[in-house]
């Protein structure tokens, strides 16, 4: 009977180590996100850019985002998933996990032993405050997610000196970025100002046959000028604006061609991504290097 | 007379395949309990390496907080004999006691950083402060490591048969690492 009890008890006092109620990995294994706080592009970014990570040296970098804790210590957390999902090789030890808790309102880094040298626990806390924390306090995990994913993607490719593409994280340190096509609609609109003044000089300056002109043609031609040392800013789209419009408007009487603007900058869709193959962890250890923060 | 002989024989060869098991399954079992014991060992050394390297930073902290600091000689000084204590230490309790003692100290820092906004926001001060966060966090996972080397092996020499060669060759049971005493204590209210 005594013994009956001992081997109770003992049961009893083995519960907390494994009552840990994380979430498991999903099929596409590199993105688990549970909170549902990142787009489908974002997602598929994600798995392609980890994959291809994975291949080249079995560096493992996978993302998780939780709705709440379910009461568990974040540090705890993160570590019991790190060990559960054994991210990164285990030979090399090269995992890293990006957590995030939603209602809690916390982030994590979680960093492999064999990570360690390249991103110390200083480094990790660093990249948050850049990267991610700007965007989390905003609401926008989306785009945080993606920007600190990038950020430590690319510092893992340099100072490994791995042959991949990468694209570097965005500092959102002053409060108005522009997005390109913000920017390209902004120069589109100077170098069609630019287009109008030409247009206008080059009908005051009248077809090229006309030998003798009037008073009031130098003064439109310094007038313009003036109006085009104004932008000198944005000087080029405004010149190259400026000069069509001028030949057009020398033309006289001319014929407006306003052709459509076509972004050239398109996404090419040469992607590279393995056929179907479901990844898995590599079984990777991590002694609870990384950091933590609060947005 | 053959056949007695035969029998004879048949029954010393049992005998001797009975010997051999035995035999080879203790070798194992001696094998599998030394093994069990080294992970202890492993799991223990683990956790002195871990404060060593808390030990490590707390020079770097003291003297990036120094040059902001001018008023709180005490606390600066406080962490500086907390971390002498855990260097000097040398049994994993004493060790385990003057790492709470630097944890305490370092707390206290903290809260009189609030009160120096530059210090704050000093990118070295903050990059330290991760870098000890995440030293404590290494500690408290050696130390679960450890418990769970501890249970692998207490639970692998209390095993039949491995409890006969446990207590022929001298194999005691581990004593777990105490969970953090001021995290599970329960606060005392008094009401008068």
């Amino acid at each position: 009977m005594k013994k009956i009890k001992l081997i109770l008890l003992a049961l009893l006092l083995l519960i907390p180590f494994n009552v840990k109620a994380i979430v498991p990995p999903m099929s596409d294994f590199y993105v688990n996100d549970y909170a549902n706080v990142l787009s489908s592009e974002t997602e598929e970014y994600i798995i392609d850019q980890s994959k291809k990570l994975a291949a080249v040296d079995g560096t493992q970098i996978v993302v998780v985002t939780v709705p709440d804790l379910d009461g568990e210590e974040i540090e705890d957390y993160a570590h019991e998933l790190f060990k559960s999902y054994g991210i990164g090789d285990s030979q090399k030890n090269n995992g890293l996990l990006l957590l995030l808790a939603l209602e809690e309102r916390l982030m994590r880094i979680e960093v492999g032993d064999g990570l360690e040298g390249i991103l110390p626990d200083g480094k990790t806390g660093r990249f948050q405050d850049e990267y991610m924390i700007p965007y989390f306090s905003e609401d926008d995990f989306d785009k945080g997610m993606k920007n600190g994913y990038d950020a430590f993607y690319s510092e893992i490719v340099k100072l490994n000196n791995l042959d991949i593409d990468y694209s570097e994280p965005t500092m959102p340190s002053s409060d108005i970025s522009y997005s390109f096509a913000e920017k390209f609609a902004f120069f589109v609109f100077i170098g069609v100002f630019g287009f109008i003044i030409g247009v206008n000089m080059g009908i005051s300056m009248g077809p090229f046959t006309k030998k003798h002109k009037p008073l009031g043609y130098t003064i439109d031609i310094i007038l313009n000028l003036i109006i085009l040392l104004c932008f000198s800013a944005p000087a080029i789209p405004f010149i190259l604006g400026f000069i069509f419009g001028l030949q057009e408007g020398m033309k006289h009487p001319y014929r407006t061609r306003y052709g459509s603007v076509r972004n050239r900058y398109y996404d090419s869709g040469s992607s590279f991504s393995f056929g179907g193959s479901s990844s898995s962890g590599g079984g990777g250890h991590s002694s609870g290097g990384g950091s933590t923060r609060h947005f | 007379m053959k056949k007695t002989k035969n029998v004879i024989l048949i029954i010393l060869l049992v005998v001797v395949i009975f010997i051999v098991g035995v035999v080879a399954s203790g070798v194992g079992a001696y094998n599998s309990i030394v093994g069990s014991e080294e992970n202890v060992n492993k799991a223990l050394s683990n956790i002195d390496t871990q404060l060593q390297r808390r030990a490590d930073l707390i020079p770097n902290l003291v003297n990036t907080v120094k040059g902001y600091m001018k008023h709180e000689q005490d606390i600066i000084d406080s962490i500086t004999e907390a971390r002498q204590n855990l260097v000097n230490a040398s049994t994993l309790e004493d060790k385990d006691q003057a790492n709470k003692a630097l944890t305490d100290a370092i707390n206290q820092l903290y809260i009189v950083v609030e009160n120096y906004p530059d210090l704050k926001a000093n990118t070295n001060f903050i990059a330290l402060q991760d870098e000890i966060a995440g030293s404590e966090n290494r500690v408290a996972v050696a130390r679960k490591d450890y418990n769970e080397a501890v249970n692998n092996y207490n639970t692998m020499i209390k095993r039949f048969p491995n409890n006969l060669i446990a207590s022929m060759f001298g194999f005691e049971s581990k004593e777990y690492f105490q969970a953090d005493s001021d995290a599970n204590e329960v606060p005392e209210v008094s009401f008068d």
